[in-house]
């Protein structure tokens, strides 16, 4: 038992030595990731099989982290009227996806092909280390594009075929 | 330059060295006579180990094969001088004292265990605790800064070596790891099958209540865990290395719901 807790404390004083930045710089999230995380924007589900709603549903193997974003697309102007989110992972994965629902919304599908990562990372100042969060987001507004465009085309086929 | 002499010595003493075995000579300082310095090695190391099996019952019949995997490295006690073929040598038995870490050192070899995946954990805290009776920073507080260094070093590095060797996930992540393939990498999946069940599995974990409900997905999550780990082997052992890494993904985000599960708890 002590041994247990003896090897516990040389871990834990190893690992404060590794660490250079630990000794009184706190490392905290910004601002902009908080407000995300606490007055999450969009957080919710549509339904998938309505033929307006595009479905993106991506996942981060490495941490874990599972993110599904869903935008509702008005089928004669091809603009996102609405978008709505639903990520589990850290709080950098968490806002990332609410910023990308609040800046699809009243875009074309063709301009939020557009948003980078970058941007959103910079949006919200994430550290390197989180920065995959912000990919993850990027290749979530992707899929569901890439989704509602699958659908219309499967019902545009079935639609001319019932037509003619 | 050690091995390179080991080599001719073990050429030239190869009719002799088997009727030299069991001399009478205890003396451990450095020979350059090769020779004589092999066989007190031998003899030498016998009364020291307590827990390791002597080392010239572990070399028999391997002497001579340069090409051996656990002979890669003799290494030289930096106090004593003392010549060791152990594959991690953290700590000479002659003088007792730590050696500083050596890099190509794996975490398999720490506790003298095969290079696979499958291993027996039973046995894994005993040695970990034996080697801490030897390594710990808190039993060289009397030595010099430079052996402290190594203490803390070797002490850290075994802990480490223990953690990733004891759960499955981290183990695997580490075979793969030491057969070049790195799983760790941030790519993003699609997989529609997996996500929707993580995600199910997800809201299913948020929304329960009571700690009996949560123990009951945890269990099956566990079970999961189990049926994934068995294919992962599988794969690896056949070489099927991106079905491994998948095997690996999906037992990371088992693990992700698990540490869920017990924050919730």
């Amino acid at each position: 038992m002590m041994l247990r807790q003896a090897a516990k404390k040389a871990l834990g004083l190893t690992s404060r030595q590794s660490t250079p930045w630990s000794v009184g710089i706190s490392r905290s999230y910004h601002e902009n990731v908080i407000d995300h995380y606490d007055n999450p924007r969009n957080v919710g589900s549509f339904d998938k099989n309505d033929p307006s709603i595009g479905t993106g549903l991506v996942g981060a193997p490495a941490c874990g982290d599972v993110m599904k974003l869903q935008i509702k697309v008005d089928e004669k102007t091809g603009q996102i009227v609405d978008a709505r989110f639903k990520t589990f992972g850290c709080g950098s994965a968490i806002a990332s996806s609410s910023v990308a629902t609040e800046w699809v919304k009243g875009k074309a599908m063709e301009e939020v092909l557009t948003i980078k990562n970058t941007e959103i990372a910079k949006h919200l100042s994430l550290p390197p280390v989180k920065l995959h969060c912000s990919m993850l987001a990027e290749d979530a507004i992707k899929a569901a594009v890439k989704d509602y465009k699958e659908k219309r085309l499967k019902t545009n086929g079935v639609g001319e075929s019932s037509q003619a | 330059m050690n091995r390179a002499r080991k080599l001719v010595a073990s050429i030239s003493t190869l009719s002799t060295r088997r009727r030299t075995y069991s001399p009478s000579s205890t003396f451990r300082t450095i020979s350059i006579n090769s020779q004589t310095h092999h066989s007190s090695r031998r003899e030498s190391f016998q009364p020291s180990s307590s827990s390791a099996k002597p080392l010239w019952l572990r070399f028999s019949g391997r002497e001579f094969s340069s090409g051996s995997s656990d002979t890669t490295s003799s290494s030289v006690c930096w106090n004593c001088g003392f010549l060791s073929e152990k594959a991690a040598f953290l700590f000479c038995e002659s003088c007792r004292s730590i050696q500083p870490i050596d890099d190509s050192v794996d975490y398999f070899q720490i506790f003298d265990l095969e290079k696979k995946y499958e291993l027996d954990a039973g046995s894994l805290e005993g040695k970990y605790k034996d080697w801490q009776k030897k390594l710990h920073p808190d039993l060289v507080h009397n030595k010099s800064q430079k052996e402290r260094d190594y203490a803390a070093d070797q002490s850290a590095k075994v802990t480490e070596a223990y953690r990733t060797l004891t759960k499955r996930l981290s183990r695997a992540m580490y075979i793969m790891k030491l057969n070049g393939k790195n799983v760790n990498e941030e790519e993003t999946i699609t997989d529609p099958t997996l996500l929707m069940e993580i995600m199910e599995l997800r809201e299913t974990i948020a929304e329960a209540n009571d700690s009996k409900e949560l123990d009951q997905i945890r269990s099956q999550v566990q079970e999961k865990l189990k049926q994934w780990s068995d294919s992962f082997v599988e794969a690896f052992e056949s070489q099927r290395f991106d079905e491994a890494v998948k095997c690996i993904q999906r037992m990371t985000y088992y693990e992700r719901a698990c540490e869920e599960i017990v924050k919730k708890l």
